[in-house]
């Protein structure tokens, strides 16, 4: 492919700089969940769904309070280098493990009154 | 039996579906590709079990799944676009057969037909700038005062400092944003991504989507490159060509 070198552009790690493949992607997954979810044509199909209820905002929750095992698993564990962050992590998983046995006390004891009306 | 259903990446405009090699579609089903009248309709044929609706209300809920299906999504729109004027479908657009995508095409044929006008002969570009917004805490030199009244002029300092850069960081993300727009057909502004997404370090100052004649192509680039030398430290990123995401809407 005729693309110039241009790995003087990206001056910080961003995935795979500019011009490496033939088929230039957008290969991260903000890039390619922003698109597919937020932007492109919108016609209803038979099929029903609304996107809204997942919008990157909604993943974005999920992937701090439920998933950041999962996240770990997937790579997507770059924040543990991070000196600015890696505090902030390290708060995450131990909010993360507590937030998860809250859910699982509020799951066992649904039957029960002792959080009432104060969820929407 | 299994329902399948017919998944919709894309409708496009002068696609010949030879041109489409050989990329996969879900679960790598075969690409279809179907005319009907001057647009072609990129689909595949997907079972109902995984994407009928009650299966998507629980799979979207699964990041390694949605990862994987927009994945996917984006490998066939990035094929089509590559070879014909493309309108990227939003993720999990879905009708029960054939006829249903054809009556669907008759419905919107001239919003698409629009759309596809406002993007024919380009590609989206997206360029992010960044900024360390961080304080540079404990990095003074010299001896440390530590009376109360220097503390708090250190911490007063601090925050004008932090409140110089933060202004500074959107003077240049809009300087960026403006120079790049002059050479594109159409640009928008994206919200800034989130770096446990994105993997990036610092503040991200500018998400923009630049809807480039492929003509314009290579001014657009040097006009990247020539601001990436000249603000440095803004890790200025440009990816692309994308299929126009950002820019094929229906009014």
């Amino acid at each position: 492919m005729s693309e110039s070198p241009n790995a003087g552009i990206t001056s910080r790690p961003y995935s795979a700089p500019l011009g490496q493949s033939d088929r230039p992607h957008p290969s991260n997954l903000a890039d390619i969940l922003e698109r597919v979810l937020d932007k492109g044509i919108v016609i209803a199909g038979d099929i029903r769904v609304n996107l809204l209820d997942i919008e990157l905002l909604t993943i974005r929750i999920r992937l701090l309070v439920v998933s950041v095992d999962k996240a770990q698993e997937m790579g997507i564990d770059w924040w543990r280098n991070d000196p600015m962050l890696s505090t902030t992590a390290q708060g995450l998983v131990e909010e993360n493990r507590q937030l998860r046995e809250r859910l699982e006390e509020l799951e066992e004891g649904s039957g029960s009154s002792s959080e009432e009306g104060s969820s929407g | 039996m299994a329902e399948r259903g017919q998944y919709l990446f894309a409708v496009a405009r002068g696609l010949d579906a030879q041109q489409l090699g050989d990329v996969p579609g879900l679960r790598d089903a075969t690409i279809q590709v179907l005319e009907h009248r001057d647009l072609q309709a990129v689909t595949c044929s997907v079972d109902l079990a995984e994407f009928g609706e009650e299966a998507l209300r629980r799979n979207l809920e699964s990041l390694p799944w949605l990862e994987e299906v927009a994945r996917a999504h984006d490998d066939v729109v990035q094929a089509t676009a590559l070879v014909a004027t493309t309108a990227p479908m939003r993720l999990v657009t879905i009708c029960s057969d054939e006829a249903s995508v054809r009556a669907r095409l008759d419905e919107w044929y001239d919003g698409l037909q629009t759309a596809l006008d406002r993007v024919e002969g380009c590609h989206e570009w997206s360029v992010k700038a960044f900024a360390d917004l961080a304080p540079d805490d404990g990095a003074e030199s010299g001896p440390r005062d530590t009376s109360g009244a220097a503390y708090l002029a250190r911490k007063r300092a601090r925050a004008n400092d932090k409140q110089a850069a933060a202004d500074h960081a959107a003077q240049l993300a809009d300087t960026v944003h403006h120079e790049l727009g002059t050479r594109a057909r159409a640009v928008r502004r994206l919200a800034p991504q989130d770096p446990r997404l994105a993997d990036f370090q610092g503040t991200m100052i500018l998400n923009g989507a630049y809807l480039v004649d492929d003509d314009s192509r290579d001014s657009f680039r040097s006009a990247a490159e020539d601001l990436a030398r000249r603000y440095p430290d803004a890790g200025i990123d440009v990816r692309g060509p994308w299929p126009p995401y950002s820019f094929a809407t229906l009014d």
